[in-house]
């Protein structure tokens, strides 16, 4: 561990990192130059590939793989940056924004022309304002020191960049769902096949990345593909970006090999669990990949190790640490707030399943829960997402890992929970249970639901009990 | 030969197109459920109801190998050697849970819902869902609201399939529609400060809504659908000859619907043909019975004894040695305008035919969709057909000049008729009219009836020569009538009465028929339609008097090939559903 030398970091505390002059002098743009001047766009692809660099936006596909999908006899390429971050807690790729744009841009001109791109769109969150800044000052930057535009270093190569600012949805952060708002329309992922890189952004072939894999693409270019694969745990290499945050004492974004172990992080990096408490669970990768329990905390972090304790994958390596005096059931009301507000509505079973599981653990929250409702939830848990094939994206997903794991991890403390904390009023009402099961409704029985008048005598009726 | 495995039994694929798994499972009579997927548009596969096991078999080993997931229908191709499983209990099992998280926010308002009977929702929850939920939440209550003025939407009670909103940007290409917020708070709704008003195929969204979302107002709350009698027709509000289904309840047309005809219309019409109805069937402006003009007044006579009125005033007009002259209006079918042709013809050679004037309003509209623009989803699945509005607005022009070149060799225009009248060399003259509004004015009225001896009308309607005429005879109105069209692209299509002879009036063919005192008892449509395509070469394609399904073309081009093809996919919910169907 002590070799380990971080090199996506490697500027962050220089003063001035961000202008183009200090980039430079610190060898900036010269893995761009090696590439566009001494190598064939396909040899880079060959050499990203070779370093099994994997996505870094939540899916972890492999990088090199993706860009090997576009059609061979291509005319044009776009490559869409995705900067979209918007998963809860997680940080990494504002600091790469703010603090080394250029190392940035020098991925996005790799990339660009190993895929053969001549345009290139950075995908930003809108809530991004100062990293938009940062980000266009460093483009006019580079544009006028010929790092950019036409002819670049005289190779006959151009590429021209593109901020286009988000407008606070998380799920255009889903690839296709960027597509789609890049395109002007609603951001509603569209189903595939076909993927991007045959029919993407305005119906040509897309290369949609996430800003954290374009920012390993000059190291790689630098120092080579053996070099990478000689950080990291087998089939998860390279540096990685973490961010720690919840109860923790320090909340950090630190830049380690992949396979850290979610202890580490907490105790060596940022500073153990606050107020001396001790941690209760630990979400692994934002909330969408589920949670870790207190004893799980030492499954490394890398893309494979995560499927043991139950969790979706790495996602994006944010850590939010979870404290022993915090009810599981405060974690569930704010996931499932979250994806319940976030669902873009298309798929049937996201846009009601969200929605339900949402009510149902505020109701829960509010003192109106039954065991029942832990079982109902699961099995919802289970139907959604891509996985079980019931959705077009992976927000569902998402939606009901927080669900999955904390009923299987936390299941006591819940139906504790339950039982203990019954307000009356907050639970349905018998005109509620009667509809849902399906029974007949007597509206006077009722009363307390519906004020039903008497029925009314009918004349003739000699059979009437209180005739 | 490609072959597809579907639960089991083993098919051929036809050749030549491209369908998806739905297409192919109804071909073979396995119905697969879905909401959002529809055959004219894009597919985006957001409801989830058409979810089946998908797998492919090894043409090698011939083992089968199933995915883990479940996969929509829609968007999976049928190809060789797929595999369908579409009643396993995974799938069963799925559609149960769509069916509740479709109903979790859904109002139980079917009594006073105009949708029920031939709802998506209802059909569904009856096949494939099941009579408990476990949702004891409050449900989200959506105000109703207006998307035209005469569309009106009923947001809670939409599954938001987006085929509204596909609609209007696929087909229209006006995108008036789109979805608004997200997640179960999503909503349809018109941008601000558009409407669908100045869509012409607004009425379409209201077909196209698999629930009760999409209302029409015209419509709403007067029947309840299982009460209509629907009969197959054509519209005749324009040259393109939309199929159409009449729905009428003890004799009152309550709505107009379309009917598919992939040559035609697709499975469109415009809101001027749904409409349309309400002009036709105006009861204060309708002929009640026949009259006869006596002194300076018109008297209700008996059927028989006008049409022998008619007969001896022509005749009289031929003994005299007075021309005698024929005007076939476009709105005449062909059978119709055939058995008047022989009619004049017969009595005298000499027997002037002119075809009545062609109403034209406009400019021809055509929404041609783009597999390229606008779409949202995948266009992969798609044929797309464009629908022309018609500056024409009459069915059957060309049908009635066939049947004018047949008999008379030359087609008389209707001015050069009008120019012979006022130098005086028509004697007696017969105007068969059926048209929906009035094309002769005022003075040409006048000046008819000052320059004709004997002056027959034939109408639905009153008219301004009706005023004037010698006898009136009262005909049917489209509704009333049954007999071919021949539309703008020359496709000759059949359409039935939907409506029984109104008292005191007679179908025009069966006014011809008596005139001609045809034997055999009343005149159908296709006996005459087989006797001209006996003798007409023109006709050709209508021989043995039966027309196809989707009509047949009377030439063959390049654009319209004779032959139809394979039967297209006909969107479920176009199907006559419910008891509807069984009357
Ligand atoms: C609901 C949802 C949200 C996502 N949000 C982001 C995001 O904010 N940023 C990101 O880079 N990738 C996000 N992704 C992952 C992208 O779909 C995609 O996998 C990624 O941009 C690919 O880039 P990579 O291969 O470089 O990781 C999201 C995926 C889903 C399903
Ligand atoms: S899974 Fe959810 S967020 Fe993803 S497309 Fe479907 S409805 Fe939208
Ligand atoms: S209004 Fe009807 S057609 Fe439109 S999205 Fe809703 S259910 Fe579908």
């Amino acid at each position: 561990m002590a070799t380990f030398e971080p090199v996506l970091t490697r500027n962050w505390n220089v003063p001035d990192a961000r202008s183009l002059k200090v980039y430079e002098s610190r060898g900036g743009y010269q893995a761009a130059r090696k590439a566009l001047t001494t190598m064939d766009p396909d040899a880079v692809v060959n050499l990203v590939k070779d370093s099994e660099l994997r996505g870094r936006g939540g899916a972890g596909f492999p990088c090199g793989l993706k860009w090997t999908f576009l059609p061979k006899d291509r005319k044009e390429t776009l490559m869409c940056v995705n900067g979209d971050e918007s998963e809860p807690a997680t940080f990494n790729n504002r600091y790469l924004l703010e603090r080394d744009p250029h190392m940035f841009l020098e991925g996005i001109l790799i990339s660009c022309f190993a895929t053969r791109a001549s345009t290139s769109y950075v995908y930003l969150r809108f809530e991004y304002i100062e990293a938009t800044r940062i980000i266009e000052e460093a483009i006019a930057e580079a544009r006028a020191a010929g790092h950019l535009g036409k002819n670049i270093y005289g190779t006959g190569f151009n590429l021209d960049v593109w901020v286009h600012r988000g407008a606070g949805a998380y799920i255009c952060g889903e690839e296709t769902g960027l597509i789609e708002s890049l395109e002007g329309k609603r951001g509603w992922p569209r189903i595939k096949p076909p993927f991007p890189a045959i029919e993407g952004a305005f119906r040509k072939p897309t290369v949609v990345n996430n800003i954290e894999t374009l920012c390993c693409v000059p190291h790689i270019v630098e120092r080579g593909a053996a070099w990478f694969k000689s950080i990291g745990t087998p089939k998860s290499y390279g540096p990685k970006l973490y961010t720690v945050s919840g109860h923790v004492e320090k909340q950090v974004c630190v830049e380690l090999p992949l396979g850290v172990t979610c202890r580490e992080l907490i105790d060596d990096h940022a500073g153990g669990v606050w107020k001396g408490r001790k941690a209760k669970a630990a979400v692994p990768g934002g909330i969408s990949m589920g949670l870790l329990s207190a004893d799980e905390l030492d499954t490394p972090l890398d893309f494979e190790s995560l499927r043991k304790p139950g969790c979706l994958g790495l996602g994006t390596a944010a850590v939010t640490v979870i404290d022993d005096h915090t009810p599981i059931i405060d974690y569930l009301v704010n996931t499932s707030r979250f994806f319940a507000h976030e669902s873009c509505g298309q798929c049937t079973p996201c846009r009601e399943g969200t929605g339900w599981m949402s009510k149902t653990i505020h109701r829960i929250k509010n003192g109106g829960g039954r065991i029942e409702d832990l079982d109902v939830m699961l099995h919802l848990a289970e139907n959604l997402g891509i996985i079980p094939g019931t959705t077009i994206c992976g927000l569902a997903d998402g939606a009901a890992w927080p669900i999955k794991n904390a009923l299987a991890k936390f299941r006591p403390e819940l139906e504790e929970y339950i039982r203990t904390h019954q307000t009356p009023g907050a639970g349905p009402t018998p005109l509620q249970l009667d509809v849902a099961a399906g029974r007949r409704v007597d509206l006077f029985q009722v009363g307390n639901a519906i004020a039903a008048p008497p029925p009314a005598a009918a004349l003739h009726s000699p059979g009437r009990p209180d005739a | 030969m490609a072959t597809i495995l579907i639960n089991g039994t083993e098919y051929p694929i036809p050749e030549g197109e491209k369908l998806n798994a739905i297409q192919m499972a109804k071909r073979v009579g396995v119905e697969i459920p879905y909401y959002c997927w529809h055959p004219s548009l894009s597919v985006v596969a957001n409801c989830r109801m058409c979810e089946v096991e998908v797998g492919s078999k090894d043409p090698k080993t011939g083992e089968v190998k199933m995915m883990p997931k479940l996969v929509p229908g829609c968007q999976t191709p049928a190809k060789d050697g797929t595999v369908l499983v579409t009643d396993s209990a995974k799938v069963q099992e799925h559609q149960r849970m769509i069916m509740e998280l479709l109903l979790l926010n859904h109002p139980l308002d079917c009594p006073v819902c105009d949708q029920a009977g031939e709802c998506g929702l209802q059909d569904y929850s009856y096949e494939h869902g099941q009579s408990n939920h476990r949702f004891v939440e409050e449900r989200i209550v959506n105000p109703r609201k207006d998307v035209s003025d005469l569309i009106q939407l009923n947001q809670d009670r939409c599954i938001m399939c987006t085929r509204c909103v596909r609609f209007t940007r696929e087909i229209t290409q006006t995108a008036e529609l789109q979805v608004m917020r997200r997640g179960n708070h999503a909503e349809i709704a018109t941008f601000p400060g558009v409407s669908l008003d100045d869509n012409p195929l607004a009425g379409n969204v209201v077909d196209l809504c698999p629930v009760g979302a999409l209302l029409d107002k015209d419509f709403l709350h007067k029947q309840r659908v299982w009460f209509l009698a629907k009969h197959d027709s054509v519209c005749t509000h324009c040259s393109t000859g939309c199929n159409i289904s009449v729905e009428e309840n003890k004799g009152k047309i309550w709505r107009v619907k379309p009917r598919n005809n992939p040559h035609v219309n697709d499975y469109w019409i415009c809101d001027e043909g749904r409409y349309g109805y309400k002009d036709d069937s105006a009861p204060d402006d309708l002929l009640e019975a026949m009259y006869v003009l006596k002194g300076d007044d018109h008297v209700a006579v008996a059927i028989d004894e006008a049409v022998r009125l008619v007969d001896r005033g022509l005749k009289q007009a031929v003994i005299g040695g007075r021309t005698v002259a024929g005007v076939l209006s476009p709105f005449l079918t062909v059978e119709e305008a055939y058995l008047m042709a022989t009619y004049l013809k017969g009595m005298t050679s000499d027997a002037v035919l002119a075809v009545g004037p062609v109403p034209a309003r406009g400019e021809d509209r055509t929404f041609s969709p783009d597999k390229s623009a606008g779409r949202s989803g995948d266009t992969s699945f798609l044929a797309p057909r464009p629908f022309t509005i018609h500056a024409e607005k009459a069915p059957n022009a060309r049908g009635v000049r066939a049947v004018i070149e047949h008999v008379q060799g030359a087609v008389v225009e209707y001015d050069e008729l009008l120019r012979k009248v006022e130098a005086g060399e028509v004697g007696a003259l017969y105007v068969a009219s059926g048209s929906p509004t009035d094309w002769i004015d005022e003075p040409t009225a006048a000046k008819v009836r000052e320059k004709v001896a004997f002056l027959v009308v034939q109408d639905s309607r009153v008219g301004a020569l009706a005023h004037k005429a010698d006898v009136v005879l009262a005909g049917g109105t489209y509704a009333e009538k049954a007999g071919s069209y021949v539309n703008a692209d020359g496709r000759i299509q059949y359409a039935g009465a939907s409506l029984p002879p109104r008292d005191g009036s007679l179908p025009d063919l069966d006014l011809f028929a008596v005139l001609l005192d045809r034997p055999g008892g009343p005149a159908r449509s296709s006996d005459v339609l087989a006797e001209l395509a006996e003798a007409a070469p023109a006709f050709a394609a209508a021989k043995g008097g039966t027309l196809p399904l989707y009509g047949a073309t009377l030439e063959a081009s390049a654009s319209s090939p004779r032959e139809n093809g394979p039967p297209p996919f006909v969107d479920a919910w176009y199907a006559a559903m419910g008891a509807a169907k069984a009357r």
